[in-house]
């Protein structure tokens, strides 16, 4: 009997469990929406928008706000809040007139007003906000910003005025040629002044303090577990927002992404390490160009081997060493692109030609025979037999994986060279690479805006990015010329770029190695998510519809 | 009773203070700034600026103070990678998926390995022993994270019996205790086993069973209790362990537990939140450690908690 009772139990709490399991599947009604599911690595770290220094954050904010304009699929910048076709620019470049249309309203039925932008521009300027971003893509180019963000002027006197309700007025410092992509970055978003007031601090901490003016708004926000937004009704272009909504998990392990993806939880993933390798037979494979491009930095004002990093031959002897094609191969194992250039392909397009920046460069692509000349002339040139460089590289699996590489690559194919590798926290490895302290280090770029100029502007002599130590006056005359007196040449400015990035090729400022690609899986009924927008937010959600 | 908790409470105050003090300082000394990860992007004006916004340019010394301050008043600060979001909220929304988990886990894992543990004790030199014998060196040998890959292969891709992850209600905890649970489980069956088989063959045990004591009274009153000392001693710093969050498992069932938060804060120098996480494990460590303490006194009297002429 008391068997039989046990018996009883263990087949209740079985058939309990059972049941709990079945009664978990989708809801019916779910099926009729257009709801795109999907997954991100991390938790949203700001849905201020001037506080986004994140892909992740920059994606959801582009999703509930919108700006002048915006990006399309492939990243054409269309009609946001400003009507383009409108757009008035003044003769010199420096004043720009928008228009706004008068049927865009905030989430609460108000309409979006030239003073929103006003207000939120000066915002983003104001050293008290602490707004990384909005200082360095204003400083120096919207007119007072620099002397703001020093504390020398009120964010008032920011070149930005509302004449009327629907006119917004920018004026500049410089010409910015690159402005359509320019103001599509999340701190150039207006803001509703009076909202933001009523949340004080908690403002864009929780959907409620969130008020979107965008295709989708925020409806419910977990931390660290997902969050969901709705198509926005109240949205000005709302009849062409395809999506009900969209609703996204937060799932930092890869394997756990793929899981889901297979049993239709998701409808979108990303493939990491050999998951690409396992999936590239499938239909639902993608592999999607990104802007970002790396390289190997060799450092010329290296603390400890300048004498030998400011050689050219030396210089040349280490970018001409390395197989990319093997890098891309042994530490990615995706379909990157191995590259012998720096400003990315499929960025950027002649004005008139519509030809891509990148025509071709040999001068840096690997060989070894070549290397090994250089190597010899170096020696020749600095009197050496041995030398050691370090290598600086982060402390992970894949930076590890980078530096064997490298250190075989280069140790095997120039004589009497030998590689430390110095592998640091991410954070550490920055530190140490601005205050140039080492020899050899892998990095890479990423584009805020459509334009040659965000990769060219890393080399000038002095430049806060460059952490090479690079300087030639020739170089230098260029983007001078390229970000004043060419910057309403749209076609001389074009090819000014390209003959700035021969130039530093030749000069060997950097090793390329690869542009990246992103390896996707999504299901065939997803349409708009088959190429990534060149900088910013990766996806525009409002153009992406499931069939 | 009540005096030696309160000099625990003492000891535990100042323990907390030496910890705070010490994590304190060996927090600045780990490299990097919070503000550098931002790809190279930010120049060192700007990053000046939100040393100054967040009063890292100020003396080691005063940040102390002020953290101190704060902390005493229950203000934990503002985490630097989260923007604006207070460290308390960030720990109070992670711990309660951690904690359910954990605590889930702990008591499933605890009393089947008792159970299991007793069994193969009772059943010496059968196959119940074996079998107990070999789950639990199963159990201790292979990563909780091996087990997470197999059910959520199984029992999720393949037959679909649970979701693969997410932590939306019952049903999903499952499988994340599963794969939690059989490491307590193991311990306790392998503590649990060998206690148990030396109680059972004490003289005092002899004793009863010669009284003519009854079987249940016996293995519930007299053996159990006694083999239980050492099981609780491991499961104090296990509870911990488990309740604060185990990351592996956090990430592969994608549970928004502490865990992971707590990696992150250390590699991306979030001073505060590092401050805070490590705060709570602390006391939470503590707190446990005075519980079980507490429990040695309550299972087996002879053990005088306050010790001397009490």
């Amino acid at each position: 009997m008391r068997h039989n009772k046990w018996s009883l139990l263990v087949l209740a709490m079985i058939l309990g469990l059972v049941l709990v399991a079945c009664s978990s599947g989708s809801d019916s009604t779910e099926e009729e929406e257009k709801i795109l599911n999907i997954a991100e690595r991390s938790d949203i770290p700001t849905m201020d928008p001037i506080m986004t220094e994140d892909n992740v954050s920059t994606q959801w904010i582009d999703t509930v706000y919108e700006g002048l304009y915006r990006q399309a699929p492939g990243g054409e910048i269309v009609s946001g809040i400003a009507k383009m076709e409108e757009t008035e620019v003044s003769e010199d470049g420096l004043t720009y007139t928008f228009h706004l249309r008068e049927d865009a309203e905030w989430e609460n039925g108000d309409p979006v007003t030239a003073q929103d932008f006003v207000y939120g521009w000066q915002r983003a300027t104001n050293p008290d906000n602490g707004s990384f971003y909005g200082n360095y893509l204003m400083s120096g180019k919207i007119k007072n910003s620099e002397a703001i963000f020093a504390g020398e002027m009120d964010p008032e006197e920011l070149g930005v005025s509302a004449p009327d309700d629907n006119t917004f007025v920018v004026e500049l410092e410089t010409p910015v040629a690159y402005f359509d992509s320019y103001v599509t970055n999340a701190n150039f978003l207006p803001v509703h002044q009076e909202f933001l007031e009523e949340q004080g601090d908690d403002f864009s901490l929780s959907p409620d303090s969130i008020l979107s003016n965008g295709p989708f708004k925020m409806t419910e926000w977990k931390s660290e577990e997902g969050w969901t937004v709705e198509k926005n009704e109240s949205y000005w272009d709302a009849e062409n927002v395809a999506l009900d909504g969209i609703s996204v998990k937060v799932i930092k392990d890869s394997d756990t992404q793929l899981s889901n993806y297979e049993v239709g939880d998701l409808d979108r993933v990303s493939l990491s390490g050999s998951q690409v390798s396992d999936n590239q037979t499938s239909p639902d494979y993608h592999s999607l160009t990104e802007s970002s491009v790396f390289w190997l930095k060799m450092n010329q004002e290296s603390v400890e081997n300048s004498e030998y990093m400011e050689n050219l031959n030396f210089r040349k002897a280490l970018a001409k060493a390395f197989d990319n094609e093997a890098y891309v191969d042994v530490v990615y194992g995706n379909d990157s692109e191995p590259v012998d250039y720096f400003v990315p392909s499929n960025f950027v397009e002649h004005p008139e030609t519509g030809e891509d920046f990148q025509t071709g460069n040999e001068e840096l692509s690997y060989d070894v025979e070549a290397a090994q000349e250089y190597w010899e002339a170096a020696k020749e040139e600095l009197g050496f037999d041995e030398v050691t460089l370090s290598f600086l590289s982060q402390d992970d699996d894949v930076a590890k994986n980078i530096s064997e590489f490298m250190k075989t690559e280069l140790e095997k194919n120039l004589e009497g060279l030998s590689i430390e590798a110095n592998n640091v926290p991410w954070s550490r490895q920055l530190e140490l690479m601005r205050e140039k302290e080492y020899d050899l280090a892998v990095s890479g770029w990423g584009p805020d805006y459509k334009d040659a100029i965000s990769f060219v502007d890393l080399w000038v002599t002095d430049g806060e990015n460059n952490d090479v130590g690079y300087s030639n006056e020739e170089y230098d005359e260029i983007v001078k010329a390229v970000k004043g007196e060419l910057a309403n040449d749209p076609v001389a400015r074009f090819e000014a770029m390209q003959e700035a990035e021969k130039i530093a090729l030749e000069d060997a400022v950097i090793s390329p190695i690869m542009q990246r690609k992103t390896s996707v899986l999504y299901k065939g009924n997803v349409k708009g998510l088959d190429q990534l927008n060149p900088y910013g937010n990766n996806y525009s959600y409002k153009y992406v519809d499931i069939e | 009773m009540v005096k030696y908790i309160f000099q625990r409470i003492i000891y535990m105050v100042i323990t907390l203070f030496i910890i705070a003090t010490a994590t304190f300082f060996l927090m600045k000394l780990l490299p990097g700034s919070p503000f550098n990860d931002l790809g190279g992007k930010m120049t060192e004006a700007q990053e000046q600026l939100l040393m100054e916004k967040y009063g890292l340019d100020e003396p080691v010394p005063v940040q102390y103070a002020k953290y101190m301050a704060g902390m005493v008043q229950g203000d934990l600060g503002v985490s630097f990678q989260y923007d604006n979001r207070s460290v308390t909220d960030i720990i109070l929304s992670r711990l309660g998926p951690s904690a359910h988990l954990g605590a889930q886990a702990l008591i499933i894992g605890s009393l089947l390995g008792i159970i299991l543990g007793m069994t193969a004790a009772i059943r010496h030199n059968t196959w119940w022993d074996y079998t107990s014998n070999v789950l639990a060196v199963i159990g201790i040998s292979i990563p909780s994270f091996v087990f997470a890959g197999l059910l959520q292969y199984y029992l999720a891709v393949q037959w679909r019996l649970f979701p693969v992850s997410f932590w939306e209600g019952p049903i999903y905890t499952v499988l994340p205790t599963i794969a939690l649970m059989i490491f307590p489980m193991a311990i306790c069956a392998r503590f649990m086993r060998s206690e148990m088989l030396e109680v059972l063959g004490s003289d005092y045990i002899e004793l009863a069973r010669a009284k003519g004591v009854s079987n249940n009274t016996i293995m519930f009153k007299h053996a159990l209790r006694n083999a239980l000392i050492p099981v609780i001693t491991v499961l104090g710093p296990m509870t911990v362990s488990l309740m604060t969050g185990t990351l592996v498992i956090e990430q592969i069932f994608a549970v928004p537990g502490i865990g992971e938060q707590f990696v992150r804060s250390i590699n991306t120098n979030d001073y505060p939140v590092i401050m805070g996480t490590t705060m709570l494990f602390s006391v939470m460590f503590i707190v446990v450690i005075l519980i079980v303490d507490l429990l040695y006194g309550l299972i087996d009297p002879r053990i005088r908690i306050t010790g001397g002429k009490d």
